[in-house]
């Protein structure tokens, strides 16, 4: 300390505290004058942008069309990428026809070629955004440039091309994403990988199961998810292998592809399913179980209201609910049958949320074929409340981040 | 006696020095990052989200004590963001005015026996409530619990959602900010176990149906001074805490949760005074003994617009209430300090929270005796002080400018030329006299604490309707 003191004494005043004063003033005259000169930058900028933006739009249809020769905005990069953006907003919306033409146009101007270029040969942010507007444009000429992206060393670049091959949505980004995945290359987080999988899958859900094979966990966990959400019914001998893998998230996904297949092949899978050791596997069946619409699924969802973990009862009971409105009284009898407080509580709780507790109370009332005592049996457990605020079983684990 | 006021004066001279310098390093630094963000912004829209099957459901915890004048509003809002998956919990928290009624003038409640299970402590809970209107709204009805601590314990138990996100009630939330926040959740979903968003000031803008329709800066100069100086915390503290996983606190305002996480320390602490900082360092300590890999994060553009004090009197107590909060939230972690297992929270963050957050406004104090007391026994040279005034001045008014450029560079909400005019006079303006008032205002908070006034009160606001129609 005696040193500091000396030390700020020998040079202070006069030097070193001088010095910092006339700094700090200059960098708050520096900040304050940057701040100026970009506000005055921009505004200029976006007037302009502005200007020529209303320009192209006034003309838009004759220049798609190639009514409008003049390609000097071509020349200009300013211009062009202001007609790109437009180009780009247009395919959001577009229908197949006018897709076509603005594909046509993009090729035709080169703006295709140049984004290919862009994406080819620049490198970090600009790369990055070319292999998002090369997604956008959804032409199968950019797959490769994308795929090889996917092979940047920099993670952010990697997470570009695979969002640009997910906008594509085509099946042949779909094979250059799970190739690259073949290739053990899996590091970039699962949900962008999932999503973009999603998008290019939805055509060929086939083109996934070879991949399901490989031994990687994480991969197959991924995989498996995006089978849940693309698989169809025309996958069921597949889906139905997949139920019996040791994986519970590829028994999982099983499931809820199944909930898309024809009840006859799916129902003695699912059934199956609401046995399993696993608690979201079991979920996922009486999600799926529900989907098939088929009263055949009812005693299956019942049993399975007796389950231990409570997002599964509720499911279930959910399931059940939206089942036809004429059969509910009979459901709701032979949940009281089961003698299980919480699986009535999970049923009486899903028909309130669907706002169809009041008809199951005057269903119950009016049924034509219920003696008294019976009638008076089943609205006594409808009002029936086991209560909120702290009685829980004691086998309930507490909620888990899966997929709900 | 002269020797000590020399090495004191000296010491004050190193300390503010130190902190000045600590400050420059994080604008560096959170300049640098957000610069990054904002790129990525651009090759990776959070937009994707809003398409994916496979986005999350999240729960929003909005709790609400005697929020009759703005409730109607607010949660039209937050059931109007823009997001897939959405469950919105009220929790109604023993109001006594007609919270519960306006809700059910408006949305139409009816009573139901959803499943919740009471895994975190809680006041008692009435009754549950679904919209007929709207299925995604519930309502859960308990008895005063005496903290927003205690509601948002009770939305816990009742979230049904992997990730929960904690509001205030008056708060509004921009359209997109879940989407925003969600995408950075979700880029890292296996490290990332909460995050925060930016917190803004709303006062003197314009809104309209719980929608800001045009950013505008405060009347009042309090108000701007507070711009200031959320603009310095967010932008500047917490974008460059967060690279090193240094976040000590998330607003409770506005932060988003892994709901496992949250039930697995138990929820809030019923008794905290600052609960949102108590919670994320409890989330910080539990992870840590487990050996877990994990992150909390800071989110810059996903914004949360909320009331700022408008008059001394509540300034004076929501900053007394802080510096309480922050001391209770040291005091009941000492134990992290300079512990190995806890890393560089106990060997950076934690110390950093002590001496240039905690006791900042004692040094100050004690820095202003000593030179008072110097210059009365004639050992204090003159020139020698106004230059450290000055180089003092100087160096905060570049952090707070640096704060203001940061804004600029990045999310620019201020698009008036005459706002951004006056705020940076603001950045001026603001050492003198309020820097001393909030000295003094957070010396209170410490006194009442170290005196056992360890209440948690809620702040008094105008709510949207009289905001609305300023």
């Amino acid at each position: 300390m005696e040193f500091v003191s000396e030390l700020l004494r020998r040079i202070g005043p006069a030097h070193f505290v001088f010095k910092a004063i006339l700094g700090a003033f200059l960098v708050d005259a520096l900040l304050l004058g940057f701040i100026l000169l970009r506000r005055t930058y921009r505004k200029r900028y976006f007037t302009r942008y502005n200007a020529r933006a209303s320009h192209f739009q006034k003309c838009w249809g004759d220049l798609v069309s190639g009514v409008n020769t003049d390609d000097r905005w071509c020349r200009n990069a300013f211009d062009r990428d202001i007609v790109k953006s437009l180009a780009l907003g247009a395919l959001e919306t577009a229908k197949p026809a006018e897709a076509a033409r603005i594909h046509s146009f993009l090729r035709g101007s080169g703006l295709l070629q140049r984004t290919i270029h862009e994406a080819e040969k620049t490198r970090g942010w600009r790369q990055r955004q070319a292999f998002i507007a090369l997604g956008r444009m959804r032409a199968p000429e950019g797959v490769p440039a994308l795929a090889e992206g996917l092979r940047d060393s920099n993670i952010e670049t990697r997470l570009a091309a695979l969002r640009g091959l997910g906008y594509t949505g085509s099946p042949e980004a779909g094979k250059e994403i799970l190739e690259w995945l073949g290739e053990g290359r899996f590091t970039v987080p699962a949900l962008p990988i999932e999503n973009a999988l999603i998008n290019c899958c939805r055509e060929r859900p086939q083109m996934l199961l070879p991949y399901l094979e490989a031994k990687d966990a994480p991969m197959r966990e991924v995989l498996a998810r995006v089978l849940g959400e693309v698989g169809t019914a025309a996958l069921e001998t597949d889906l139905i292998q997949i139920a019996d893998d040791p994986h519970p998230e590829l028994r999982a996904s099983a499931a809820r592809a199944l909930g898309h297949a024809k009840p006859r092949i799916a129902l003695p899978v699912l059934e199956k399913m609401t046995e399993d050791e696993v608690w979201f596997v079991r979920l996922r069946a009486a999600v799926a179980l529900g989907e098939l619409r088929t009263s055949k699924a009812i005693p299956a969802l019942i049993r399975a209201l007796t389950d231990a973990h409570r997002f599964v009862r509720f499911r279930s009971a959910q399931a059940l609910v939206e089942q036809e409105e004429i059969l509910q009284p009979a459901i709701f009898e032979r949940v009281v049958e089961l003698g299980d407080a919480y699986a009535t509580d999970a049923y009486i709780t899903a028909a309130e949320n669907a706002g169809e507790y009041g008809s199951l109370l005057e269903a119950l009332r009016q049924s034509p074929n219920m003696d008294a005592e019976r009638r008076e049996r089943l609205l006594a457990a409808a009002s029936h409340r086991i209560g909120f605020g702290g009685e829980k079983r004691p086998e309930d684990l507490p909620a888990q981040t899966v997929a709900q | 006696m002269l020797r000590f006021l020399v090495l004191a004066n000296d010491g004050l001279f190193l300390y503010y020095l130190c902190s000045n310098l600590i400050y420059l390093a994080l604008l560096i630094i959170a300049l640098r990052t957000s610069a990054r963000h904002h790129r990525e912004l651009k090759s990776q829209p959070p937009e994707w989200i809003k398409s994916s099957p496979l986005a999350p459901p999240i729960t929003l915890l909005i709790p609400a004590h005697n929020e009759e004048k703005s409730i109607r509003t607010s949660i039209r809002s937050f059931l109007s963001l823009d997001y897939p998956e959405l469950e919105v919990i009220v929790i109604n928290d023993g109001s006594k005015d007609g919270t519960l009624r306006e809700l059910n003038e408006e949305f139409g409640l009816r009573p139901v026996n959803a499943i919740y299970v009471a895994q975190v402590k809680s006041a008692p809970v009435r009754a549950l409530y679904r919209s007929t209107r709207d299925p995604r709204l519930v309502v859960v009805d308990k008895e005063a619990g005496g903290s927003k601590a205690d509601a948002n314990n009770a939305g816990l138990n009742a979230a049904t959602s992997p990730y929960v996100c904690v509001l205030d009630a008056d708060s509004i939330l921009e359209p997109d900010a879940l989407l925003r926040i969600m995408r950075t959740m979700l880029a890292d979903a296996q490290r990332m176990v909460a995050a925060g968003g930016i917190v803004r000031v709303l006062n003197g803008s314009e809104f309209e149906n719980g929608r800001m329709t045009r950013v505008r800066l405060p009347k009042k100069s309090i108000e701007i001074i507070q711009v200031v100086e959320y603009l310095r915390a967010f932008l500047i503290g917490r974008e460059a805490w967060a690279q090193f996983n240094l976040l000590l606190i998330i607003s409770g305002a506005f932060g988003v949760f892994r709901t496992d996480v949250l039930r697995a320390v138990e929820g809030y602490r019923g008794s905290a005074i600052g609960e949102d900082c108590d919670l994320v360092t409890r989330v910080h300590r539990y992870l840590l003994e487990k050996g877990q890999d994990y992150w909390i994060g800071f989110v810059p553009d996903p914004v949360c617009w909320t009331e700022a004090p408008s008059d001394i009197r509540s300034l004076a107590r929501q900053r007394a209430r802080w510096q309480k909060g922050l001391l209770d939230v040291l005091w009941a972690n000492r134990d992290m300090l300079f512990r190995s297992r806890y890393g560089t929270i106990g060997w950076v963050a934690l110390p950093y929270y002590w001496l240039f957050e905690l006791l900042a406004p004692v040094i100050e104090l004690g820095g202003i005796l000593t030179i008072v007391l110097a210059a009365c026994m004639g050992v204090l040279s003159h020139e020698y002080f106004v230059q450290f005034l000055l180089f003092g001045y100087a160096f905060a008014t570049v952090i707070s400018i640096g704060a203001v450029l940061q804004e600029e560079l990045t999310y620019k909400r201020y698009n008036d030329w005459g706002d951004v005019a006056r705020l940076v006079t603001y950045c001026f303006l603001e050492h003198f006299p309020y820097r001393q008032l909030h000295m003094l205002w957070r010396l209170q908070g410490i006194w009442q604490y170290l005196r056992g006034d360890v209440v948690w009160r809620p702040q008094t606001r105008k709510g949207f309707q009289s905001a609305d129609a300023r």
